[in-house]
């Protein structure tokens, strides 16, 4: 039943459709903050250019929930799903229910519009009136008396209870909340469990809760730099734990790293997963602990080492950054194994999977 | 055996990637005609033509998400699988399916 629900593809066609709005977004917030933008308020008195960015970008963060909302409506029930859905999204960002109403009424939306367009049987004259005026007001009207006055109050009580929960965590809380988030945020190399975690971190940016955005951006950059750390280990004490083929690919995972995309690492995680994963995600854990716990605030969700100066500490993002990545650094120099020098074989080794619920339709 | 496919995941700009080249790897080596379509953040290459699809035996899609252009493959053989099957085991996937399509 759940799998045929298809929750994850439709949670993740939404994050793809919502990540590069995301990232326009925060870093357009990240280059007004930094060169004194302001949001704007008034626009009869004159205004700068870094407010004009900084404006923009927060207009495009409260573009997220209705955005997330159509997408999955969109996933689940195709074209006619996209209005509704925005309408959805736009309800939810405007009564606090934010992300978490973004993601709930768009499910509802999908579902109720693809019930809508399967079952309402129109007489032939009104078939062009079904998707032009009755799918999309029925859908919109009724997604809309659902969100204003029965799920809406029930999440933005959820997300205030989540907000107020994390914002009075103490001591080792903390700390162990920061971990779980930065292994989860680093567990697959920008896979869906990274999603997972990044979605959670942007989420509660919506809500003013700043602390998990620096987790996930630290955690993104902790495997390419501590791969970076293991090399550059490697060559100082002469000890080769890579091949010359993976040398090249860290020299491609760095720069990427930079800019917080972590999938630079996988041609390196792909030959030798088991080390990659775990020492990658107990830098990034330790990592994110220590973020957590010095209160790391980054108000961007997106940008890696350019948006540090937006944070509230940057100094000490840098430290935690710099602590997780040699711990994942010095994990891998110490248990890699030495790689064979002849040329890899061109049979590699194929993994064990089911295939037994494969369909053909 | 002729082939049409799609890949696409969630962030569309690495895994999409991977998964095209092992599974066009894993059926040139298994002798199959095949022909893969991406639909990345950067929008859909190396798009599929209709004779191409036409031909095809049947469609592999390889995603993670909603793709676009789906009612292309219109009374075709369909198969759908995760990004991350077809990139642990491209060439057990192929035979798999086309075990399965002969003894249908």
């Amino acid at each position: 039943m759940l799998k045929k629900l298809q929750l994850k593809k439709h949670a993740m066609t939404a994050i793809s459709y919502m990540l590069p709005l995301v990232v326009a977004a925060g870093l357009l917030i990240a280059i007004g903050n930094l060169t004194g933008g302001q949001v704007i308020t008034n626009f009869k008195s004159g205004y700068s250019i870094p407010s004009a960015l900084t404006t923009l970008g927060v207009w495009g963060m409260g573009l997220l929930a209705p955005v997330i909302s159509a997408a999955i409506a969109y996933s689940i029930s195709d074209r006619p799903g996209i209005a509704p859905g925005l309408l959805s999204g736009i309800i939810s960002y405007n009564i606090g229910a934010g992300f978490l109403g973004g993601m709930l009424g768009g499910f509802l939306t999908g579902w109720l519009v693809a019930f809508l367009v399967k079952y309402i049987k129109v007489p032939k004259w009104a078939e062009g009136l079904k998707p032009m005026m009755v799918i999309p007001l029925l859908s919109s009207l009724i997604m809309g008396v659902v969100m204003f006055f029965v799920i809406g109050q029930p999440i933005v009580w959820a997300t205030n209870a989540l907000t107020s929960f994390l914002n009075s965590m103490q001591g080792s809380a903390r700390f162990v909340f920061g971990a779980l988030l930065g292994g989860m945020a680093s567990f697959d190399f920008g896979g869906p469990v990274n999603k997972v975690a990044s979605l959670f971190a942007d989420g509660l940016l919506l809500q003013g809760v700043k602390q998990p955005e620096a987790v996930k951006i630290l955690a993104s950059m902790v495997p390419p730099f501590g791969v970076t750390i293991s090399w550059v280990l490697s060559k100082i004490f002469k000890h080769k734990i890579y091949s010359q083929e993976e040398e090249d690919n860290i020299k491609v995972a760095f720069p990427m790293g930079i800019v917080m995309i972590t999938e630079g690492v996988i041609p390196i995680a792909a030959v030798d997963v088991i080390r990659m994963v775990v020492s990658c995600s107990l830098g990034a854990a330790v990592g994110g602990g220590l973020s957590m716990t010095w209160g790391i605030e980054s108000p961007v969700p997106s940008g890696g080492l350019f948006i540090v100066p937006a944070m509230n500490k940057p100094l000490l993002f840098l430290l935690a950054l710099l602590i997780g990545s040699v711990v994942t650094g010095l994990i891998l120099f110490a248990w890699k194994k030495k790689p064979s020098e002849e040329p890899k074989k061109e049979e590699e080794s194929e993994e064990d999977i089911d295939l037994g619920d494969i369909r053909i339709s | 055996m002729k082939i049409v496919g799609i890949a696409a995941c969630t962030s569309g700009i690495a895994h999409t990637y991977i998964a095209r080249e092992k599974v066009m790897k894993a059926a040139t080596e298994l002798g199959y005609e095949i022909h893969m379509e991406t639909q990345g953040t950067i929008g859909t290459e190396n798009e599929l033509t209709s004779d191409q699809i036409k031909e095809a035996d049947f469609v592999l899609l390889v995603v993670d998400i909603k793709i676009g252009g789906r009612d292309r493959f219109k009374g075709k053989r369909v198969v759908e699988v995760s990004t991350n099957t077809a990139i642990k085991a491209p060439k057990k996937l192929l035979e798999a399916v086309v075990t399965k399509i002969q003894n249908a």
